[in-house]
């Protein structure tokens, strides 16, 4: 149950060949009301900013802050903003699914409480890591997959694997365990008494989006850092 | 049958909660004690403690989807 897909039905198939399930249609509106608003607020740019584009200016530098601090400036610059996509995309799936009940309903679930979902954005961050390690440190990167010594290397190799596969668990399972236990709640009292867990759902979410941006930049710290 | 796996899928989330549980409670403790000896260092204390807290939390996670996966089964 848990770990079935929701790639078993389809909602339509582009060309008889790729099955396209309600899931991805979620995760296309996202995509397209999160890339609406970021084309509408810089769409006058003006040299003092008013209303929307002066809140995108204000996220823009707090994530540009934030990253420079844990990654140094330079490598922040390259990778802040994949880092803060990361974060307003996982926010808004996150923050989609709040309707009691959602997860029931064909198209309101919460993108991000499928697993296969939260594996593309993991292996995402896993390639990012290797790529943005062996930008910074050229050959010298491959290095550290045999410190402190060559006997180490199977131990690092599952490290770097193991990375994603946590990553993927701790979104899906939170994301999903909040909509399981409410809608357990919904069952047994429908009104009210899921109230509280529902409120704490708009804190789950927010702290998963954070976290799993945190995780992405401390592992591209730690590739692209001192060390190799 | 039946009731062996309701059993298991309790277990799983308690057990796997209760370690979870003393770990988080220690590493906030530890953190708001820092926090108080020095307070100036409370950002960075903050961004360490929420990644520390998310290790811990997915062995809880992992407890909560096994449980899952055994309730599926009754």
């Amino acid at each position: 149950m848990i770990f079935a897909s929701a790639l078993q039905e389809p909602l339509f198939t582009i060309a008889d060949k790729l099955p396209v399930p309600d899931l991805i249609v979620t995760e296309w509106a996202i995509i397209l009301i999160i890339g609406l608003f970021a084309y509408f607020a810089t769409r006058k740019m003006e040299r003092v900013p008013r209303g929307l584009q002066n809140v995108f200016e204000m996220v823009v530098q707090w994530t540009f802050d934030f990253f420079g601090q844990m990654l140094g400036e330079s490598v922040a610059k390259k990778w802040a903003p994949l880092l803060s996509t990361f974060f307003l995309f996982i926010l808004v799936c996150n923050y989609s699914g709040l309707i009691p009940g959602a997860a029931y309903i064909d198209g309101f679930k919460a993108p991000t409480s499928d697993w296969n979902i939260t594996a593309t954005l993991a292996i995402i961050v896993f390639f990012t890591v290797q790529i943005s390690g062996f930008r910074e440190h050229k050959m010298h990167y491959f290095g550290h997959f045999i410190k402190p010594m060559p006997l180490m290397l199977p131990l690092n190799i599952l490290e770097e694997v193991a990375r994603p596969l946590s990553l993927t668990l701790r979104l899906f399972g939170n994301v999903f365990g909040e909509e399981m236990i409410i809608g357990f709640l919904l069952m047994m009292a429908p009104f009210l008494i899921p109230m509280p867990m529902m409120a704490l759902g708009l804190l789950t979410g927010a702290i998963q989006a954070i976290v799993f941006t945190i995780l992405a930049s401390s592992y591209i710290g730690a590739a692209t850092g001192e060390g190799h | 049958m039946e009731g062996m796996f309701a059993i298991g899928a309790g277990l799983a989330v308690a057990v796997g909660a209760l370690g979870g549980g003393i770990g988080q409670g220690i590493v906030g403790g530890k953190a708001l004690e820092s926090i108080a000896r020095q307070p100036e260092i409370a950002d960075q204390v903050r961004t360490l403690l929420f990644i520390t807290l998310a290790f811990i939390e997915t062995l809880t996670i992992y407890g909560l989807l096994i449980a899952f996966m055994l309730v599926g089964k009754i």
